[in-house]
């Protein structure tokens, strides 16, 4: 187990009366690659501030490295933020912003110019040096904002949607540089995004938020195939969640048909949660698979069709790289290892937590 | 320029022609030998060196410029951190404290002027410098808030956030990442100020008080008495500095944002051509107006009088002009000194002006005036009673320039309840019984004239010796003295609030009037008494109008008018028949009698050696109080 780096405690937050974090509690370890997932709104950025300082909890605490650092002032702090917005000082040029935090601390104009160097070659932006902000492209842009960050040798990185402007190609090529960096230099990074795919490609552990509470931890891998419940599973991709009754141990429920399932601990014929991932449906001829259905709509996505299927009065998401024309009339099959059973939210609370606009 | 089609070549020209003729009008004009607007009389650097020898216009200059360095610099820091304070608020407080500070830049300057004018007066802030530069810190707050505000709401608070992350300080990240964003907004803020501040009139006007004046307010006063080709020069200045200054800045800014995107720069441009323009074009129209007013008015059919303050009935002015035609231009002072340094300055600015005695006597020893030519003053020779003509000889010998409009005594003004002493004689104004309940006339000649008098000296004495011995009785008297006033005299005794008053014998029949207990005396040894009458300056334009100015004023149905307005004492007999009340055309106080007359003297110009002399004294009596 790894180094417990950060621990956020009970930490509770409201702006003009409007709670966005409640009671939330979270560890992280050095030298991961944490992802705060979520939709706008989820209370993500408020963690990530608050653990750069930038917002002080109600109530909880902020232990960094045993310590508390709940209000301590964010330049006392061991830790550097990459912004939203890049945050860069326009007046400067490349070499300035990134000096900036090492002119503070005093260092040596030799060592300064070192670290310029070694910054910008990090972030592949040799000969940068003396273009302003302003010339640079968004993506240089962000590149300079790290290298400005990582000069100061912090523990942690805060990222803030750091590559929310940028274009899908770049956007795509910023996660590799990020990964890359995080594996060089060796140190914490926290990753706020709502985006799923980003959050999946990145992070060693995904932090997934909704309404200021966490939903669910756990590596890409758990929280993609075993949501734990509906908004999980709605959240991290295109899913199939349907309402089912688990008849029982390893045997469920859907849409009056019975599906063999590998859950089992659920009860005898309670209500539950079902999702179905869409890549994860086969469609077989008719006959050969569990619940018969009719092909209504087929989109061309290039590495695979999606095709939209009348099975049982729902309407199933599917992805395949075999295309069956519209109107074919097929059945569904699916494999009982991808039939992820989630319980029904039970208190208040957790219908809270729900699927919002499922 | 080059793609343009001819039509809107000609536009083009036409616009700028009517934006810069004034000015380049004036350029020219303040390089004019002649004094004269109408025509040019060769090349001359004159008017800059006259410009620079005129204390007041350089004291004013220097006035406007540290109010307005001052009142940028405090409107600047002032502004900006409250733009940087709401930069922190949510959009809606903003917004409403942005409409809150805007309310008072869309407010009438004569309403803010007048507002700030009465709150000055309610906190019994003494009006002058301090003032001033409180309202126009106060006025130009709003203008670098409307500059800053915006370039405040562009600024992402991650800017300074990340400098805090790196360690900065709040104010060493303030410093180096908001500050220098917001620096060329503070920059043209603090330029809108400084310029709103330079040419501010109407709010100055109001807080400035007396006696301190900035350039606008000096040349307000200025044009009030006839423009002076030192304002053009003045104005040629002012235009080129605040021209080098614009351009200046605007380089600058060029230079510095060479790497910023187009159109914001193309904006900024924008902004400053068009105050530029609005201001060059808004000069032009105000100086166009003054030239047409001066050039148009000169040479007409006109008549150019200065009087004192309230000192005729308007409607006779009216009743002049309708019945000649003569064009009467009429301006007003507030006292022989003003109106002396203004002849003398411009000797053909006005033609006919009404001085007091000494004031026309000094005026005869210069040369200033004309001598009347009595034929064409029949109503003067008929109805003007002879005994003022002796009288004035003493002060305009042998009658010839001088023709009296009022005149009157000063005396004793006692209020007959509270006085029971027979009032014969100024001694009762030292009586020790009376401590506290005398007033005297707050005025260095009129203070003088009591003891002098007292003494047996004349009134216009300027041995050092009696002025010693003068003064020596003032002091003494100072103790019982309830206050040195002006004005207040005739509401005091009114409001039964003293007992004794030295007062203008215009003014005891006013109080009269008003409070029978009243009595007003002219003391038996004798007193001041004074004339103002019409005289004729040497270099007048219209002499022949100034003639028929003073005989229609001499006639007995317009004095009797005049009278009614004014109640002092009218030197027209048959106006004085006319009085149509029986007690005030018999009244002793409106009307002495020859007797009261001989023993009273009247005032004479004292000399500058002879002014020094009482106006140390009259210090040392203030002083001593």
């Amino acid at each position: 187990m790894k180094k417990e780096l950060i621990q956020l405690q009970h930490i509770s937050k409201s702006f003009d009366g409007n709670m966005v974090l409640d009671d939330l509690n979270l560890t992280i370890h050095e030298n991961s690659f944490v992802t705060l997932l979520g939709p706008s709104g989820c209370g993500k950025t408020t963690t990530l501030r608050i653990i750069g300082g930038f917002e002080r909890p109600d109530e909880g605490k902020v232990i960094f490295d045993g310590q508390d650092i709940t209000s301590l002032a964010p330049n006392k702090r061991q830790l550097n933020t990459v912004f939203q917005k890049y945050a860069l000082f326009t007046h400067m040029d490349v070499a300035e912003n990134i000096a900036f935090g090492l002119k503070i601390k005093n260092k040596p104009s030799n060592y300064i110019k070192d670290k310029i160097k070694y910054a910008l070659k990090l972030v592949n932006l040799e000969g940068f040096e003396h273009r302003m902000p302003d010339s640079l492209s968004g993506g240089q842009q962000q590149r300079v904002a790290i290298a400005r960050a990582i000069v100061n040798e912090p523990k942690v990185l805060l990222l803030d949607e750091p590559l929310g402007a940028l274009d899908l190609k770049l956007r795509q090529d910023m996660q590799y540089e990020l990964i890359r960096l995080k594996n060089e230099l060796g140190i914490t990074f926290i990753y706020v995004t709502h985006d799923q795919e980003e959050a999946l490609t990145m992070s060693d552990h995904i932090v997934v938020m909704n309404q200021g509470y966490i939903q669910q931890e756990g590596s890409p891998e758990q929280i993609y195939n075993e949501p734990e419940n509906a908004f999980v599973a709605d959240f991290i991709g295109d899913s199939n969640i349907l309402h089912a009754t688990m008849v029982r141990d390893e045997l469920v429920n859907i849409l009056g048909t019975d599906f063999v399932c590998v859950d089992k601990g659920f009860g005898e014929n309670n209500p539950v949660d079902v999702v179905i991932r869409p890549e994860d449906i086969e469609l077989v001829p008719r006959g050969k698979g569990t619940l018969p259905g009719v092909v209504t709509n087929v989109i061309f996505k290039g590495v695979h069709y999606e095709m939209d299927v009348e099975a049982g009065g729902y309407e199933w998401l599917v992805h395949s790289t075999r295309l069956n024309e519209v109107g074919s009339e097929i059945d569904i099959s699916v494999d009982p290892f991808n039939i992820q059973v989630m319980n029904k939210p039970e208190s208040e609370d957790e219908k809270a937590l729900s699927v919002e606009d499922a | 320029m080059k793609n343009m089609k001819p039509l809107e070549k000609i536009y083009f020209w036409v616009i700028l022609a009517f934006m810069y003729l004034p000015i380049v009008t004036l350029i020219v004009l303040s390089f004019n030998k002649s004094k004269s607007r109408a025509h040019w009389g060769g090349f001359t650097f004159n008017w800059y060196i006259r410009l620079f020898s005129d204390s007041a216009i350089l004291n004013a200059l220097a006035n406007t410029l540290i109010i307005a360095l001052i009142a940028t610099i405090a409107a600047t820091i002032i502004g900006t951190v409250t733009c940087v304070a709401l930069g922190g608020l949510n959009r809606r407080t903003r917004a409403f404290i942005m409409g809150i500070t805007n309310i008072p830049m869309i407010n009438a300057d004569i309403v803010t002027g007048i507002s700030l004018m009465l709150l000055f007066r309610i906190l019994h802030f003494q009006s002058g410098f301090i003032t001033v530069l409180i309202a126009h810190i106060t006025f130009n707050i709003p203008y670098v808030m409307l500059s800053v505000m915006p370039r405040m709401k562009t600024i992402s608070p991650s800017v300074y956030e990340a400098a805090l992350d790196l360690g900065a300080k709040p104010w060493y990240a303030f410093r180096k990442t908001i500050l220098p964003d917001l620096a060329p907004a503070i920059f043209s803020g603090a330029l809108m100020a400084f310029t709103m501040s330079l040419d501010d009139f109407i709010i100055t006007y109001f807080t400035k008080g007396s006696g301190f004046d900035t350039l606008s307010t000096k040349i307000y006063n200025e044009i009030k008495r006839g423009i002076q080709p030192e304002i053009y020069a003045l104005s040629a200045i002012m235009f080129t500095l605040v021209l080098v200054l614009i351009f200046a800045s605007n380089r600058m800014r060029t230079v510095q944002r060479k790497d910023s995107d187009l159109t914001e720069k193309q904006i900024k441009f924008r902004n400053i051509r068009n105050v530029v323009v609005v201001s060059a074009a808004g000069l032009g129209i105000i100086y166009l107006a003054l030239l047409f007013g001066g050039v148009f008015t000169k040479n007409s059919n006109q008549v150019y009088v200065y009087n004192y303050g309230e000192y005729i009935d308007p409607e006779v002015i009216k009743m002049f002009q309708e019945e000649t035609g003569i064009e009467v231009v009429y301006d007003e002072y507030e006292t022989n000194e003003i109106m002396f340094a203004k002849i003398a300055s411009d000797p053909s600015s006005y033609d006919v002006v009404c001085p007091s005695d000494y004031m026309v006597s000094r005026m005869i020893n210069l040369d200033m005036v004309e001598p009347l030519d009595y034929e064409q003053l029949p109503n003067t020779l008929e109805h003007i009673g002879k005994q003022y003509f002796e009288t004035m000889e003493a002060f305009d010998p042998g009658n010839q320039y001088a023709v009296p409009y009022f005149w009157g005594t000063v005396g004793i003004l006692y209020n007959t309840n509270m006085v029971d002493d027979p009032v014969t004689s100024w001694d009762i104004l030292w009586n020790p019984k009376y401590k506290g309940e005398i007033l005297m006339q707050d005025s260095v000649r009129d203070a003088f004239m009591i003891p002098m008098i007292r003494n047996g000296f004349s009134i216009n004495t300027v041995d050092p010796a009696e002025i010693e011995i003068a003064t020596q009785d003032l002091i003494d008297q100072s103790p019982l003295v309830q206050a040195y006033v002006v004005d207040q005299v005739r509401d005091k005794m009114i409001g039964n609030e003293a007992a004794l008053g030295v007062i203008y014998s215009g003014e005891a029949l006013y109080c009269q009037w008003e409070n029978p207990d009243l009595e007003y005396v002219v003391p038996d040894e004798g007193s001041l008494v004074w004339f103002d009458s019409w005289v004729i300056t040497k270099n007048a334009r219209n002499k022949e109008n100034a003639l028929k100015w003073i005989d229609f004023l001499s006639r007995p149905e317009i004095a009797l008018m005049n009278f009614e307005f004014i109640t002092y004492s009218v030197p027209n007999e048959t106006a004085r028949e006319m009085i149509e009340d029986e007690e005030l055309r018999n009244s002793e106080i409106a009307f002495p009698g020859e007797e009261i007359l001989n023993r009273c003297y009247s005032e004479e110009y004292l000399g500058e050696e002879g002014e020094k002399l009482y106006a140390e004294a009259w210090k040392k009596v203030k002083s001593a109080n």
